[in-house]
């Protein structure tokens, strides 16, 4: 990656820059959503899609493993479209759509097997940040490892009544996760393989 | 497998690795025998593992408020436009009804040009001796502005065109009863050689002017003028006030 912009690019993505990352979704979530549109998703699906797409290239740059001789886009819609065929599949839809792989092979490959294994991480993300506050901020300490000791003297919460919350909002997020149809799908690719 | 509060603990004091020895192998053993358990378990840690990963957590809602971000600004971009939309409908609407409102003005200005200008070609005796009773009918509908007999009578038989003037007849007398372009028809049949040439021309040029067609009339009045006939003073004239 020599050319300086797109390095420039890379780099804000890498530190969180609201701004590059700002200019990245302008310049490009349209053509992902219609492309998701076009085929079988609806908006929500685009935006999963775009946003996770965005993670798997952030938690590869942070990891220092984003190795590409392509422009971003080029990567980046690689990605976009092989998260989409993937859920497609999961949804058990046919695709109709001959130009939906359209880089080559190596890159390819790599970027799938990145995706197959991150599918349940987006989903735990994604539900995750739809919880209330409150349990977004008891389940955040305890992911931090804080003990329930700990979690009490930070929310103010008695001991009894954090432990409970802390129960409660974890079986609801993995109720909601459970519920979703790619979670679904994802299950039972995993029974046939165990 | 039903979710409780002490299995929940249970299995978070074995991940956390906060349980006793004894405890350890006790839940190690009932994993073992239970495929659900053992699930659950790999659930867990999977969403510990996840979830305990904060930069990424971040940047994911970092990207959920710059999506909404961008949403808002396409979306308040589209209403811009919208608004630009409306404005610019209302300027063309307000161009078109100008336009209209002017050409309306200047039809009727050409209206009142062409009724200041227009007086029927004058109705010719009938040289004695042809079959005159016939004509005689004809040209005194003609006269009284019976344009409606006069159509009637000329068009029932060809035999009338061998006598020009009476196209210059029909031809005014479809003039007066609304039907202009049969009267553009009627005048352009009569020939360029024929004494009534300029007459007709006259008449075309009046013709254009009533319909609004200005272009064609000037062109047919500078013909006259070139003619230089007994339409030429009356050309000139109209020429120049077309032209104001």
């Amino acid at each position: 990656m020599s050319n300086p912009k797109e390095r420039e690019i890379l780099e804000g993505i890498a530190a969180g820059d609201t701004l590059v990352i700002k200019a990245f979704y302008k310049k490009n979530y349209n053509y992902i959503r219609g492309y998701i549109l076009q085929n079988s998703g609806d908006e929500e699906d685009a935006e999963d899609v775009f946003q996770d797409a965005l993670i798997v290239m952030y938690q590869k740059l942070r990891s220092d493993t984003l190795d590409i001789n392509v422009s971003i886009r080029t990567y980046f819609y690689a990605i976009c479209k092989n998260i989409w065929r993937s859920r497609l599949r999961k949804k058990r839809k046919l695709i109709f759509d001959n130009e939906l792989i359209e880089v080559d092979e190596q890159l390819e490959a790599s970027i799938i097997e990145d995706i197959e294994k991150k599918e349940r991480e987006h989903l735990y993300r994604k539900y995750f940040l739809r919880l209330s506050d409150a349990c977004k901020e008891v389940l955040s300490l305890v992911f931090a490892g804080n003990t329930m000791k700990e979690i009490a003297r930070i929310t103010g919460y008695a001991e009894g009544y954090a432990r409970k919350k802390k129960f409660e909002c974890k079986k609801s997020l993995l109720d909601k996760i459970e519920k979703d149809p790619i979670y679904q799908e994802l299950k039972i690719i995993s029974e046939k393989e165990s | 497998m039903e979710r409780t509060q002490e299995l929940f603990e249970k299995i978070e004091g074995y991940l956390a690795q906060t349980l006793s020895e004894e405890e350890v192998l006790a839940f190690e053993k009932e994993i073992a025998e239970n495929f659900e358990l053992k699930r659950e378990v790999e659930k867990q840690r999977e969403l510990h593992q996840v979830l305990s990963d904060r930069d990424t957590l971040d940047f994911k809602e970092k990207l959920q408020k710059i999506s909404a971000e961008v949403k808002k600004e396409q979306s308040k971009s589209n209403t811009y436009f919208l608004y630009w939309k409306i404005a610019a409908s209302i300027i063309i609407i307000l161009g078109v009804g100008t336009l209209l409102w002017n050409n309306l003005n200047k039809t009727d200005s050409f209206s009142d040009l062409y009724a200041s200008y227009y007086t029927p070609y004058p109705a010719e005796d009938i040289t004695r001796g042809d079959t005159a009773n016939e004509w005689d009918d004809i040209v005194k509908n003609y006269s009284k502005g019976n344009y409606d007999k006069v159509i009637s009578e000329l068009t029932k038989t060809t035999s009338f065109t061998t006598l020009e003037q009476f196209g210059l007849y029909l031809g005014n007398s479809y003039l007066n009863t609304g039907k202009e372009r049969e009267a553009l028809l009627q005048f352009e049949t009569i020939s360029n050689e024929s004494r009534y040439h300029e007459a007709a021309n006259w008449y075309r040029a009046l013709t254009h002017l009533k319909l609004g067609e200005i272009k064609k009339s000037s062109e047919i009045l500078k013909e006259i003028i070139n003619y230089n006939g007994i339409y030429k003073e009356k050309a000139m004239q109209l020429i120049q006030e077309l032209k104001e």
